[in-house]
């Protein structure tokens, strides 16, 4: 865990309202794993007062930069896409646990809801670098809010669109499309989500009768981000214990079967 | 020579700045940011007698300058706190004290008599004033005569330095002051949490898992204020002021309104160098005003 300005090097808007904010920090891109996240501090003064916490969706250990992928959804995020190069941004991170990939795995699912994308783009660098075969099922409510994601992904993703309206790729949910493959025969390994809550309490239901190895990205409140106020709790099992554990430190990343909905 | 030592009755600290209970964990967290050695004390997160699993989430959310927390007193219970996180915590060197909290008052008594049998404790906070569980803390804490005798009995039962928690959902909190003071505490410690709410209008429902929540940070800072000062003109016993501290100028105020030492809680989750920070800037003020200790500030604002 750490402490870091990042400067910001480029910010740029990838479709209506999602951006790509790119961060100069050579410890922070060199320490970094796939689920991790950073927690940013907008900007000084009382609002916003907390910080605010973006999964990490990439880095360049050479170029020494970090990148994070956000939606304007409120005040934190539309300040964030205002910040001109060069301006510093305090930030804690690389925090969390990142995604488990099984060695063994030869063909690696990842499934995106929305803004979900973000964490699941770094993990995909890492499948591929593991020569895996990697395939993202990517779905938005329609077909304006789809980030072109092909230029942040190595090209030997094979992407599946998913948009609710149907105004592009596959009609319905993006657990349909992802269901629909595996009909016709898609065989999965490994299988990591993100995305808004009910596609991911869907997808580890469903899960209970498939039954592959599934790892999901969650989200929950947070104030500190580093384990000490127990605010960003999620209920979870391990045996027969029922509990709450952290989404900060004990996670973003959980199993699947550990998440209680 | 500055001196930031304070003494609170039977408490020595080497600096009059805390980590307020329930922000800090058990201190491991921020030891990666610094060394927690530099701490006038770090009062850990509630503990009760019973392992606690803390209410439902969502369980914090932001409002304006502050946020509202219903954590519901999560910890490990007494057992393993001593087993695992007391030796922990040892070794950072820090002044540690303990807050603690019951359902009844034998759990008060249970917790302070094994609490003071224990080495490496400088005091006990008694947290009378959680606003976040339904069964005890608070119900102790929002009438005098409760106070009064629930003290008395923990005083009994422990030799530490005891401190008392009020909490500012009282119509007087003087009043509350004074049965504590009655009641054989050493020092109060104030303010916790104000009750509050958050309603989420898309779904048309309380915000928070708990409904309710505690509101903290700057946006309870004047009524924290307002609350020492009107502490410390009813008893004796030295204060410990908290409620939205960020930085040297607003624990000034605090001092100035009677606290000999201040508790930073959520500012640590904005900035986790917050209490660093503040500890060089108190030393920084006294410097250029020339004022040897703290006491020379405590209280000033009642003789103008
Ligand atoms: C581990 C983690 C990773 C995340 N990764 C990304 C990402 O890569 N890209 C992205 O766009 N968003 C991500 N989010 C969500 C992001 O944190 C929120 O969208 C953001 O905090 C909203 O801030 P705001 O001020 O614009 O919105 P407001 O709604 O005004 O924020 C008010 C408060 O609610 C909190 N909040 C609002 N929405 C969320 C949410 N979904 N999750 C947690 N807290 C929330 C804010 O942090 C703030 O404290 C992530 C959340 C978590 C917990
Ligand atoms: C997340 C959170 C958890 C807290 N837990 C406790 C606790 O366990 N016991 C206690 O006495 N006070 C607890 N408090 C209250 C703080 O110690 C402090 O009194 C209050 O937050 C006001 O100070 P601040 O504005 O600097 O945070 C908690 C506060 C927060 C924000
Ligand atoms: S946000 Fe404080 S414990 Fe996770």
């Amino acid at each position: 865990m750490m402490f870091f300005k990042g400067q910001v090097k480029k910010i740029t808007e990838l479709t209506f309202n999602q951006y790509c904010l790119l961060l100069e920090n050579l410890q922070a891109a060199k320490k970094a794993v796939p689920g991790q996240f950073l927690h940013i501090r907008i900007r000084e003064g009382l609002a916003p007062f907390l910080r605010r916490p973006f999964s990490i969706a990439g880095t360049s250990p050479r170029e020494g930069t970090v990148s994070v992928i956000f939606r304007i959804v409120g005040e934190g995020t539309a300040m964030l896409s205002h910040l001109q190069p060069g301006e510093n941004l305090d930030c804690l991170g690389p925090l969390g646990s990142g995604f488990e990939t099984i060695d063994k795995a030869a063909c690696s699912v990842l499934i995106a809801g929305g803004i979900g994308a973000a964490p699941l783009l770094f993990l995909a660098r890492k499948l591929t670098d593991e020569k895996k075969k990697v395939f993202l099922f990517y779905g938005a409510s329609t077909a304006s809010e789809l980030i072109p994601l092909k230029k942040y992904l190595p090209s030997e993703v094979e992407i599946h669109w998913a948009t609710e309206d149907g105004s592009a790729g596959y009609e319905g949910l993006v657990t349909g499309l992802f269901v629909k493959a595996l009909k016709k025969g898609l065989k999965p390994e490994e299988i990591f989500a993100c995305g808004p809550r009910p596609m991911l309490q869907a997808l580890a239901l469903k899960n209970d009768q498939w039954n592959f190895p599934l790892q999901l990205s969650l989200e929950e409140r947070m104030a500190c981000g580093i384990g000490a106020c127990q605010g960003c709790a999620l209920k979870t099992k391990s045996g027969d214990e029922i509990g709450y554990r952290m989404v900060c430190r004990d996670g973003p990343v959980f199993h699947s079967y550990e998440v209680v909905w | 020579m500055q001196n930031m030592q304070v003494e609170l009755g039977p408490l020595k600290l080497k600096n009059p700045v805390l980590a307020a209970s329930g922000t800090f964990g058990f201190g491991e967290e921020f030891s990666s940011f610094f060394d927690l050695h530099e701490l006038g004390a770090l009062v850990v997160n509630g503990i009760t007698l019973k392992p606690k699993q803390g209410n439902p989430p969502p369980r914090v959310v932001e409002t304006p300058a502050g946020m509202l927390n219903a954590i519901g007193l999560q910890n490990p219970g007494l057992d393993v706190f001593l087993a695992d996180e007391l030796p922990r915590l040892k070794n950072c060197r820090a002044a540690i004290i303990v807050n603690i909290a019951g359902e009844t008052e034998d759990d008060y008594v249970i917790l302070a008599r094994e609490l003071s049998t224990t080495e490496g404790i400088c005091a006990i906070e008694l947290n009378l004033s959680c606003p976040n569980v339904k069964k005890g803390g608070i119900l102790f804490g929002t009438a005098a005569h409760t106070i009064d005798k629930l003290v008395t009995k923990v005083r009994k039962a422990s030799n530490l330095p005891l401190i008392v928690k009020l909490s500012p959902n009282v119509t007087d909190i003087a009043e509350l002051a004074r049965a504590a003071e009655n009641g054989g505490a050493d020092i109060l410690s104030l303010i916790n949490t104000l009750r509050g709410m958050v309603i989420d209008t898309a779904g048309r429902r309380p915000f928070l898992g708990n409904i309710t929540g505690g509101l903290s940070g700057p946006a309870v800072r004047p009524v924290a204020v307002r609350a020492v000062y009107e502490v410390y003109r009813a008893v004796s016993i030295p204060i410990i002021g908290m409620g939205g501290i960020v930085n040297v100028q607003d624990a000034l105020q605090f001092f100035m309104a009677g606290a000999q030492a201040v508790a930073v809680g959520t500012a640590s989750f904005v900035d986790p160098f917050a209490i660093p920070r503040l500890i060089a800037g108190l030393h920084s003020y006294l410097e250029s005003q020339n004022i040897v200790g703290i006491n020379e500030i405590v209280g000033a604002a009642h003789s103008f």
